[in-house]
């Protein structure tokens, strides 16, 4: 069985300015694919090409290995739920519901009867006859899903659906779009720029950067093994270290001259590196640790701030060598402004090392 | 290929646009330069070369002068008292004030006759006061005309003023305060400097209407001539060259006066650093003497400004004949009313004008819609071309118009567009369809702008084609905006006097052109109730146009 949906070498430009470079995609059917990316990055161009509100300069979108670039977004048979959820305001919630069931030409009859099944389906039973204004925001959003979903499309689009809801109503609207999505077994694109939703609904997450395709994959792959350096910073906290490849797996930081302000780690190199070019090297919090400052594998520093966060406690340390990192501490404290040293701490995930960006064709 | 369909829906669009707007307007100047045949400037230099004409020229411009500041010195001070002190009946009369922008030039004229005219109700007032021999004054010449456009054209000062009242930040009046200014200096070095935008926006829409105004010149002028109505006599002379001559000249100083208006738009807004807070709060009147004086002010002010259309109420009941001598007419009945409606002859004007509007307003409604649309969906210079062709004819006095229509469409070369509709019954619906089409098309694009993009997309991707979408969705929500446009169509068309005037037919003539033979056959009544007629049409048009530009 082929891909449900294939994206293939999509191009778009608007004026001089290019948008989307070469997005080849595959998703499978009744999956959910996260667009994630900084604004700008050309996630909603993306969405807008695949939805057909915009036509592509190159490359072609596949449903099923039917090509449907040239269709009109209302032949594609895709549902969209929008940003600012573009619900009908001269129709009450029934009437936006069964909105794409008339265009279908479904009888009056049939199409109260799927608005009357849809509407549990986002818990909105009852408020058939309300007006859209009256509702709520996070109710408005389940609305707009509603309306997606009743004329049973092929492919379900969401363009930030959570970002015009308050921050305290997000994580619950968030879980109940999910399980209405995963209820109905829908494949959708889902897009977004905040990776704690990224990483909460899709199956897989496709980065995009500068209208480029940084990483796809599953959030546990582009959190471990982020494949370039803007993955890496981007998803999660990571703090970035300039140093040199020394030898195979082996980054010298700082010039040593002094103890703690220089020291080698062991790195899992990324891409095309050779020993002595110059690495930038991303850690996240959790893979450091403070310790002594004598230690010949530390790094010596002083910290400036410290994030408490309940279970685990962020320092920030400027180091000795240049440059500062977040470390996750332990329980005990440390005081702003006491000095101290940074090591790896081994058993965790090891540091990366990516070539240097000023090396980089980028 | 849908885009080469809508490529090509556009192409079509501009160019019946550019048919019914520009083409004419093209044609009145080719053939004032003597095209086709030898290009000659002769008409143009008999013009330049002619007293008469540098008189009428100069008379338009220091008329619309004058206008602009009299109507400013009703216009803002009334804005200021309406939208910055609450006293009883504000709303009711704040909206009452407005109505003169609304009712037909002509309506107002006559209204203006019969109050302060020779017979009219206040000097034969004067004249019983003060035993007079005959009338103590004649309402002709430039100040009667004066007096007419500062009644009429207040209401831009009014109604921009009170609007740009609206959008400054009390927050700038309280920092003012704070800042030790009192109530009358604030009012100086605040208040009016930031409004000073709205206001030359006023100025130019006053000048404008002003130089564009032919009913007050036209009754009250008598010799005293301004541009247009120049026109029209050149036209009646037979002098048709110099009637497309004066009329490019006219043409010349409107689009003159659209440039103005047009770098005078973006300082618009009397908002700093693009926050906008809260409006400043209508001062409440405490002192009972104070709040009585104001009410007085407030209501004694309305009635003087809606006196004229009252005058007129009155008039259309007075029977033919009846009033002579008397100060106040001494016999009042409905007959003039009813042989309004027993004469088919006399009810034939109201049946023309009624439906040569609401077939022009149905077709300004239809082109204008689909202008605005494809306007805002293309953008760029398509839709700068289309947005254009639809203010021309708005920037245009009507005259000017009509010269241009009975100029293109009294020849039979159908190759070139032209086809012979003067002496027709489709030339006068024709000339109010292209005069409406600015406001159908600008309240089209006003609502289409304001309408969120995404909510035809939304219906796109619920399976909606292009008819369904501008159905279902795009006509439910710009209905207040078309309604609002709709209105005022229908009103300047119903209550058309200038178009009319140069291209009416005996069987196709308008309730206009009907009040004035009333008026030379010293019908006086019947020309009120024709007046009525048209005030109380318009009056529940303005009122819908209210309610739905709320809504």
């Amino acid at each position: 069985m082929p891909p449900f949906l294939i994206l293939n070498g999509l191009e778009k430009s608007f004026g001089d300015q290019t948008v989307l470079r070469d997005i080849s995609l595959e998703i499978e059917q009744g999956e959910v694919l996260v667009l994630l990316g900084p604004s700008g990055s050309g996630k909603t161009t993306l969405l807008r090409l695949i939805a057909g509100f915009e036509q592509p300069d190159e490359g072609q979108i596949l449903v099923l290995d039917e090509d449907v670039t040239p269709l009109p977004p209302e032949r594609r048979n895709f549902g969209m739920v929008f940003q600012h959820y573009a619900l009908f305001p001269h129709l009450s919630v029934a009437g936006n519901v069964a909105f794409g069931l008339e265009s279908r030409g479904v009888p009056r009859e049939q199409r109260l009867s799927r608005v009357a099944e849809v509407l549990p389906l986002v818990d909105l039973e009852g408020f058939e006859d309300r007006r859209v204004q009256e509702i709520s925001g996070g109710q408005q959003q389940r609305v707009a899903l509603a309306r997606a979903l009743a004329p049973d499309p092929r492919l379900m689009l969401l363009d930030e659906p959570l970002s015009n809801l308050d921050p305290s109503l997000r994580e619950r609207t968030r879980r109940e779009l999910k399980s209405a999505i995963r209820r109905v077994g829908i494949t959708a694109v889902w897009v977004t720029h905040e990776q704690e939703e990224a990483f909460d609904v899709g199956d897989r997450v496709a980065l995009l950067n500068h209208g480029r395709l940084e990483q796809v994959g599953s959030p546990e792959e582009l959190y471990l093994d982020p494949q370039t350096l803007f993955v890496a910073g981007f998803v999660g906290r990571a703090s970035t270290l300039k140093g040199t490849l020394v030898a195979a797996g082996q980054v010298k930081l700082g010039d040593g001259r002094f103890v703690g302000q220089g020291a080698t780690w062991p790195v899992q190199t990324v891409g095309e590196v050779e020993v002595s070019q110059e690495v930038v090297i991303s850690l996240r919090p959790e893979g450091l640790e403070l310790t002594e400052t004598d230690r010949p594998d530390a790094l010596a520093g002083e910290i400036v701030e410290r994030q408490y966060r309940g279970e685990v406690t962020y320092y920030r340390v400027s180091l000795e060598m240049g440059g500062d990192v977040l470390v996750v501490g332990g329980t005990d404290r440390a005081a702003i402004g006491s000095r101290t040293g940074v090591a790896l701490r081994q058993a965790k995930r090891p540091a990366r090392a990516f070539p240097s960006p000023s090396e980089d064709s980028k | 290929m849908s885009r080469r369909r809508q490529a090509l829906g556009g192409m079509s669009l501009v160019l019946v646009l550019v048919w019914l707007v520009g083409y004419p307007l093209l044609i009145t100047l080719l053939e004032a330069l003597g095209i086709p045949g030898a290009f000659s400037l002769a008409p143009f230099l008999e013009f330049a070369g002619r007293a008469d004409e540098w008189r009428a020229l100069w008379h338009s411009l220091w008329i619309s002068a004058a206008s602009v500041v009299l109507a400013g010195l009703v216009g803002v001070p009334l804005g200021l008292v309406f939208e910055g002190v609450d006293f009883p009946g504000r709303r009711t009369l704040g909206a009452l004030v407005a109505l003169p922008v609304a009712l037909p030039p002509l309506v107002g004229v006559i209204a203006f006759l019969f109050l302060y005219g020779e017979s009219g109700f206040v000097s034969r007032g004067v004249q019983a006061a003060l035993s007079l021999e005959k009338a103590p004054w004649q309402l002709s010449g430039p100040g009667a005309i004066l007096l007419v456009h500062a009644y009429s054209m207040y209401v831009y000062f009014y109604l921009f003023t009170r609007a740009a009242l609206v959008r400054i930040d009390a927050s700038i009046l309280e920092a003012a305060a704070s800042l030790g200014a009192g109530r009358r200096r604030r009012l100086w070095r605040v208040t009016l400097p930031l409004l000073g935008p709205a206001l030359v926006g006023a100025a130019l829409l006053t000048f404008m209407t002003s130089l564009a105004s032919f009913s007050a010149p036209y009754i009250f002028g008598g010799g005293f001539r301004v541009m247009t109505t120049q026109i029209v006599a050149s036209k009646l002379n037979g002098e048709i060259a110099m009637a497309q001559v004066e009329s490019v000249t006219l043409a010349l100083l409107a689009f003159l006066g659209l440039w103005a208006m047009r770098r005078a738009e973006p300082g618009h807004t009397a908002v700093v650093g693009g926050v906008r807070g809260v409006a400043p709060i209508r001062r409440q009147l405490r002192r009972p003497l104070v709040r009585v004086g104001a009410t007085a002010l407030g209501w004694g002010l309305a009635i003087f400004l809606l006196l004229p259309h009252l005058t007129l109420l009155v008039i259309s009941f007075v029977p033919p004949g009846t009033w002579t001598t008397e100060a106040i007419p001494p016999v009042l009945d409905g007959s003039n009313y009813r042989s309004l409606a027993s004469a088919p002859e006399r009810l034939r004007p109201v049946l023309n004008s009624l439906w040569m509007a609401s077939v022009a307003t149905l077709g300004a409604i239809v082109l204008g819609l689909s202008a605005a649309r494809s306007a805002v969906k293309r953008g760029g210079r398509m839709g700068g071309l289309l947005e254009t062709l639809l203010s021309v004819p708005w920037a245009l006095p009507g005259t000017v118009f009509a010269i241009a229509l009975a100029t293109t469409f009294s020849v039979n070369r159908p190759e070139l567009g032209r086809f012979v509709l003067v002496g027709t019954p489709w030339i006068l619906p024709m000339a109010y369809l292209v005069r409406s089409l600015p406001l159908t098309g600008r309240s089209s694009l006003a609502g289409l702008r304001q309408l969120d993009p995404s909510l035809e997309e939304a219906a796109a991707s619920l399976g909606a084609g292009r008819l369904r979408r501008v159905w279902r969705v795009i006509l439910p929500l710009l209905r207040p905006a078309i309604l609002a446009g709709a209105s005022l169509a229908f009103i300047t068309a119903l209550g058309d006097f200038v178009t009319s005037i140069v291209l009416y037919t005996y069987d196709t003539r308008p309730i206009s052109i009907e009040i004035l033979s009333s008026l030379r056959l010293q019908d006086t009544g019947v020309a009120a109730v024709y007046g009525v007629l048209l005030m109380v049409v318009s009056a529940m048009a303005f009122l819908l146009w209210g309610r739905e530009r709320r809504a």
